[in-house]
């Protein structure tokens, strides 16, 4: 209980390097939100220095930072220049685009990865566990973005699946029912991306740990001593393997805003993604911390419910044991 | 897909005539001076999706500055004075008629009586003085603000009457009525409150509520969905009519998509939801007229646009910052003769083949063979010669070391970096070439790609650049908008911003050139005072021209009145003309 | 076992092999522009002609038609290996002039077709292999050195040491480094050679993978420091020094090995996505990454096919490596258990 009080206060102190180290980033990119307008010729640059000031663009780094400090303990995380809102609701209708996508990814992907995982360990050296291990390094190798490009055009080829957005144009005429499965539909391609990147990892650290128990000195004591591979396996390894595998799944939770900004971006599927990186490059300052400062929150918070997780699962930690993480 | 597309189209067709509801057409008042198309018909009902690549920012007309905001709200507003941007000449709009005064400082416009906003709220002399208040308020700081101040002084709007308002000048200004092209009519029953308070600039964001915005476009919001779409419908009050008396828009809904990329868009398009199309660059230009027999899409190719793509040397005055090498190599760059060899040196021809796929056109000058009305038909077109290129360097005081590299008269090696904005293959791939072409003149080029606003710092701000690649112009065909790029204290005159002492020369005569056309209301003599100023650009090269591309758009075979054009907005300017042809008449294919 | 990882790393040698000796394997220079010749389809090679077959393949130019190229069957060019070609500088040290095949000009042979530029695809691929995998090494060598060094530290020191390290991983991992990378892209000096430039952005991604080999070296050297025999030696008076000499180093080396033969290919792959964002090297030279962004445009991959042959190269290169780290890793675990 002490450790995990421990852990909360390094989180939030992790958090507030974050946010210093954004505001840091985000002062080193050169440039400001208004230099598209340099561009017209009939805007005079007495115009664009005055709208600056007025979104207090023109003042030192630390005065900014300072306020935004203070508005966050508010709840306020600023205003977007680019949409002239505030942050935070924009923010979060697209987080709730960006989860519901990761979500589903990650239950897909555990509910395949675990049990290919296992089959492959259980079955080692055989037919069954080479072709797990080397699809598993293809996919592995194949960057992201190279998937991502690959399915997509394969998609639009040949018109299996709807591309981009999350929704079809004339679907708000449809019912509820009719409405759900086109979203559905639309969130097939890039949760298949994603489930097929995920997977290769994840089956390939499942088969990992579960090898690592299934030569250890007691399930071999145990075959020995006649206990049936069922039991064995479930009684006995599954609960040792689960621990590496609840690290994993921290991570997966922690990964569940920042991971799919490149299957967003390419897909065209309107999450937190593609805005954070369009208020980059477009220079919205509030905009981009605040979307950063969520996905390190989620971070965080992913790493922190995983470590009590462990505290939970594994009672080598309790007792103080070899350290297990 | 298609016939679902169909299916899902026809109910709509159906629905629209079923529900009464209220967007369909009201009946004219009594005394509503609406605006005839004489020439104009086509069938009321239907949908368009139109693809973009970015959402827009903003629905306020007083701040929206990207190009994509502007193409959303410039469907629910109305000018006074609208250019038509086939025939590139003003009509009139919400003003029926204006007088001009002799000397061209006096602008009188009648307006349109009887007209209703989106909202059915009438419009009158009071909006349209409002809505310039707006405009030119320092504190609302709408980047429109400049537009309207002329020599520092700005134009004052007076209401003769209810349907008359004055525009004074202080001095001529030519083809003034041109201003008014882009500056939307607000309606003061709604922002006059939220003026009043200070908070004019943050109203009409996106999610506004569609009962809280009215405009005198043909369209009106309807709804919007963050990050998706957002729908317009018909204005039921929209002033103008076809040849049949037929209301307009003929679109009973118009839909924005937000599809992220241009081959987003392509795909998109390609698979039928979205049926117009453009801004297509020559590669998927090339990809949809493929498969044009199977689709029987319309695409249309208008020639060369506005814009002009250049290098640019940075020859601005560096004393004052610490940037000596680069002050070094500007004893090259302010040598004319090191300039033409440079522009002697391009190949043209490769640009427009390979980077606009010969969808393009080769440029000497900064008013292209798309700029009908102004472009200088006699300026030298020389073609690519390596020889004459070597010939000028060796005058120069150039000549070559033993491995072939090009030393200057101190013996050293030319060396320079080219810079463009890293987003833009075009401009990249044009970089590529020049480096190859420079190449073979002994020049080291590197090509730096740099994000979009790091160079625009770089170019307009800290001026630590070498040479740049980048595009200028598009706006509008009239030279007036170039005033801040070739006149001394121009805010976009790259090569030299903020010159320390006072040019003279060939720049002094520009600015002079520049200055005259501003103020002269003649079309002949102004042009021949622009060719004047086209001569001495082509001659002493501040730029070295390089290519402009065509305008290419395309739309589905059952979109009507489509008349994509060289200015932009370049499908949408005539939206409130664009209809959906029945499926029969689909077999009768495009135009 | 063993005959496998022989296998496997006799592969990647042979694959470095021809990457280092680029000038030797690729017919043409990767910079050498053909504007006639723009995305051109691979060269067929042709073992029959009217006359018969041909032991020795021979291909045709490619002419210019309406939709595309058409072969011109006028004239055939045989192909030869070690021929003599444009000079090119053999491992960047002295003049050379042989290529390992060819064929007599104007004839040209294009494996993999040409790209925008009419630049010979496979001499880019083979050219930019040098640049990836080299900026793949150059990274994962910084990463290791730095993490294992911290790693080590915090493992075997332990207490405020370990909580420093730790607290400094748990910073690094959470940033997003995309972000920073950009901005950094933007205000380095743009004196610096391109190749420069693209060396100091690999050794920035260097620096900041650090922290994940550093917590698993961490963790490794804290279970084998608390292991009985270790634990044992310590007892026994053993010092410091001849711990970490005895113990902990050979099982960190081994697990070094292992990780290196994972993070090379995925520090390649992060070439590829630094390029597609633009921070990749610029032009004219090629890397596989470079050349994999121009496949972004829906219009360039669906017309151009024979462009995606760096992503073959790609495959090839990481495949091998995470299969060796596969066999690296059950020798591992056999020997120490």
């Amino acid at each position: 209980m002490r450790y995990l009080g421990f852990r909360f206060i390094r989180s939030i102190l992790l958090l507030l390097g974050v946010s210093l180290l954004c505001f840091l980033f985000t002062e080193i990119a050169p440039g400001s939100f208004f230099d598209e307008m340099r561009l017209n010729p009939q805007i005079s640059p007495e115009t664009i220095s005055a709208m600056e000031a007025r979104y207090g663009l023109d003042q030192p780094w630390p005065d900014r930072y300072w306020r935004w400090l203070r508005s966050i303990a508010r709840a306020d995380l600023g205003y977007s220049i680019s949409y002239n809102v505030p942050v935070a609701p924009l923010l979060w209708s697209r987080a709730k685009n960006t989860l519901l996508l990761t979500i589903s990814a990650m239950v897909l992907t555990w509910i395949v990865s675990v049990p290919v995982g296992f089959w492959a360990a259980v079955h080692r050296g055989r037919f069954a566990d080479h072709m797990v291990t080397v699809v598993s390094a293809l996919v592995v190798a194949i960057p992201e973005v190279v998937i991502a490009l690959s399915f997509l055009a394969i998609a639009v080829r040949w018109r299996i699946l709807p591309v981009g957005g999350m929704a079809s144009v004339d679907s708000d005429g449809l019912s509820f029912l009719a409405k759900q499965s086109d979203i559905g539909l639309h969130m097939l391609l890039p949760t298949l991306i994603l489930v097929t990147v995920e997977s290769a990892i994840i089956v390939r650290h499942v088969r990992a740990s579960v090898l690592e128990v299934l030569e250890a000195p007691y399930v071999h004591a145990a075959r020995a001593l006649g206990i049936s591979q069922v039991r064995l396996l479930l009684r006995h390894v599954l609960p040792v393997a689960a621990n590496p595998a609840i690290t994993l799944l921290g991570l997966s939770l922690a990964g569940l805003l920042s991971g799919s900004l490149l299957v967003e971006v390419v897909c065209g599927w309107p999450g937190l993604g593609p805005l954070i990186l369009e208020a980059t490059l477009a220079r919205d300052l509030y905009l981009v911390i605040g979307g950063l400062m969520l996905s390190a929150l989620f971070m965080v918070g992913g790493g922190l419910f995983a470590d009590a997780l462990l505290l939970l699962f594994d009672p080598r930690i309790r007792t103080g044991g070899v350290d297990a993480h | 897909m298609k016939r679902i597309t169909h299916l899902t189209l026809l109910v709509c067709l159906l629905a629209g005539v079923c529900i009464s509801g209220s967007s369909t057409t009201k009946p004219s008042v009594a005394g509503e001076e609406v605006q005839r198309m004489a020439a104009l018909s086509g069938r009321s009902g239907g949908h368009l999706v139109i693809g973009q690549r970015a959402e827009p920012k903003t629905l306020n007309p007083v701040t929206a500055t990207d190009a994509i905001s502007r193409e959303v709200s410039g469907r629910l507003m109305a000018d006074l004075i609208e250019i038509n941007r086939v025939t590139q000449q003003t009509e009139p709009a919400l003003a029926k008629s204006w007088k001009v005064s002799t000397d061209g400082r006096t602008f009188t416009l009648q307006l349109r009586k009887g007209i209703r906003f989106s909202d059915g709220h009438p419009f009158d002399a009071d909006d349209v003085v409002f809505s310039f208040k707006v405009y030119m308020d320092e504190e609302v700081g709408s980047p429109q603000r400049d537009l309207l101040i002329i020599d520092g002084n700005p134009i004052t709007v007076t209401k003769l009457d209810q349907y008359t308002v004055r525009f004074t000048l202080a001095r001529p200004y030519a083809a003034a009525e041109r201003l008014f092209d882009g500056l939307a009519m607000l309606p003061k029953h709604l922002l006059e409150k939220p003026y009043r308070e200070g908070r004019l600039a943050q109203t009409w964001p996106l999610n506004i509520a569609p009962a809280e915005i009215a405009g005198l476009g043909p369209f009106r919001l309807k709804e919007y969905l963050p990050g998706q779409r957002i729908v317009l419908e018909r204005n039921p009050y929209y002033w103008k009519i076809d040849r049949d008396n037929q209301r307009l828009p003929y679109l009973d809904e118009l839909v924005f998509l937000f599809v992220g990329s241009e081959d987003a868009q392509v795909m998109r398009f390609e698979a039928g939801e979205t049926q117009v199309i453009s801004r297509l660059s020559s590669d998927n230009y090339k990809l949809l007229s493929r498969n044009q027999e199977r689709t029987r899409s319309q695409l249309v190719d208008m020639g060369p646009s506005l814009e002009y793509n250049f290098l640019v040397f940075n020859q601005n005055d560096l004393t004052s910052k610490k940037l000596d090498a680069i002050a070094h190599k500007q004893a090259w760059f302010r040598d004319i003769r090191f300039r033409q060899a440079v522009s002697a040196a391009v190949d043209r021809e490769s640009i427009v083949r390979l980077v606009y796929g010969t969808r393009g056109a080769a440029l000497w000058g900064n008013v292209g063979p798309g700029n009908k009305l102004w472009v200088n038909q006699g300026i030298a077109h020389p073609k690519r010669s390596l020889d004459s290129a070597r010939q000028l360097l060796k005058s120069a005081g150039f000549s070559w070391n033993r491995t072939g590299e090009l030393t200057d008269a101190a013996g050293q090696v030319v060396e320079f970096s080219i810079i463009t904005s890293s987003s833009n293959t075009q401009r990249m791939k044009m970089a590529t070439l020049l480096q190859e072409d420079l190449s073979q003149l002994g020049m080291q080029v590197h090509v730096v790609p740099l994000e979009f606003r790091a160079m625009i710092g770089r170019v307009f701000q800290s001026l630590d650049y070498e040479a740049a690649i980048m595009g200028l112009g598009g706006g509008d065909a009239d030279p007036n908008p170039e005033m801040n790029v070739w006149t001394a204290n121009g805010t976009s005159r790259l090569w030299n911003l903020n010159p320390s002492h006072p040019a003279n020369g060939w720049e002094r005569e520009i600015d002079e050139l520049m200055q005259k056309q501003m103020v002269t209301l003649d079309y002949t003599k102004r042009k021949q005072l622009y060719d004047r100023v086209q001569q001495l650009i082509a001659e002493n090269l501040p730029f070295i021209f390089l290519a402009t591309p065509n305008i290419l758009a395309g739309a589905d075979a059952k979109v009507g009145n489509f008349r994509p054009a060289v200015l932009e907005p370049s499908t949408l300017w005539n939206a409130d003309e664009l209809y959906v042809r029945t499926p029969n008449a689909e077999s009768a294919g495009a135009r | 076992m063993r005959i496998r990882t022989a296998a496997l790393i006799g592969l990647l040698l042979v694959l470095h092999l021809g990457l280092l000796l680029a000038g030797f394997v690729a017919p043409y220079s990767p910079i050498a522009q053909n504007r006639q010749l723009s995305y051109a389809p691979p060269t067929k090679l042709h073992f029959r002609d009217y006359t018969g077959w041909h032991l020795r393949p021979f291909v045709y130019e490619w002419m210019i038609a309406p939709d595309g190229y058409v072969e011109d069957q006028s004239r055939a060019y045989p192909v030869s290996l070690f021929v003599k070609g444009h000079s090119y500088k053999m491992l960047g040290l002295f003049d050379a002039s042989l290529h390992l095949f060819g064929t007599t000009e104007p004839g040209k042979i294009l494996l993999f077709g040409t790209d925008g530029f009419g630049r010979d695809e496979f001499s880019r691929v083979v050219y930019g292999g040098q640049i990836s995998v080299a900026a793949g090494i150059v990274a994962t060598l910084i990463a290791l050195i730095l993490g294992s060094t911290l790693g080590m530290i915090a493992g075997y020191y332990g207490r405020w040491l370990d909580e420093a390290v730790m607290g400094a991983t748990e910073l690094f991992l959470s940033l997003p480094w995309l972000y920073f990378l950009l901005g950094v892209r933007a205000f380095l000096p743009l004196h610096l050679s391109p190749l420069r430039t693209f060396f100091l952005l690999t050794c920035v991604v260097g620096l900041i993978g650090w922290a994940k080999p550093a917590r698993l070296i961490r963790g490794l050297v804290l279970s084998i420091r608390s292991r009985n025999y270790v634990l044992a030696a310590t007892g026994f008076g053993a010092s410091n020094l001849y711990v970490v000499r005895r113990h902990i180093a050979p099982e960190v080396m081994g697990n070094l090995l292992t990780q290196a033969a994972l993070l090379i290919p995925q520090y390649i792959a992060a070439e590829v996505t630094l390029s597609f964002f633009g921070l990749g090297v610029s032009e004219p030279l090629p890397s596989w990454g470079n050349m994999l962004s121009n496949l972004q445009q829906y219009s360039v991959l669906t017309s151009y096919r024979w462009l995606m042959a760096p992503a073959g190269a790609l495959l090839i290169t990481s495949v091998t490596y995470y299969l060796l780290a596969d066999a690296l890793h059950s020798r591992l675990k056999s020997r120490s258990t």
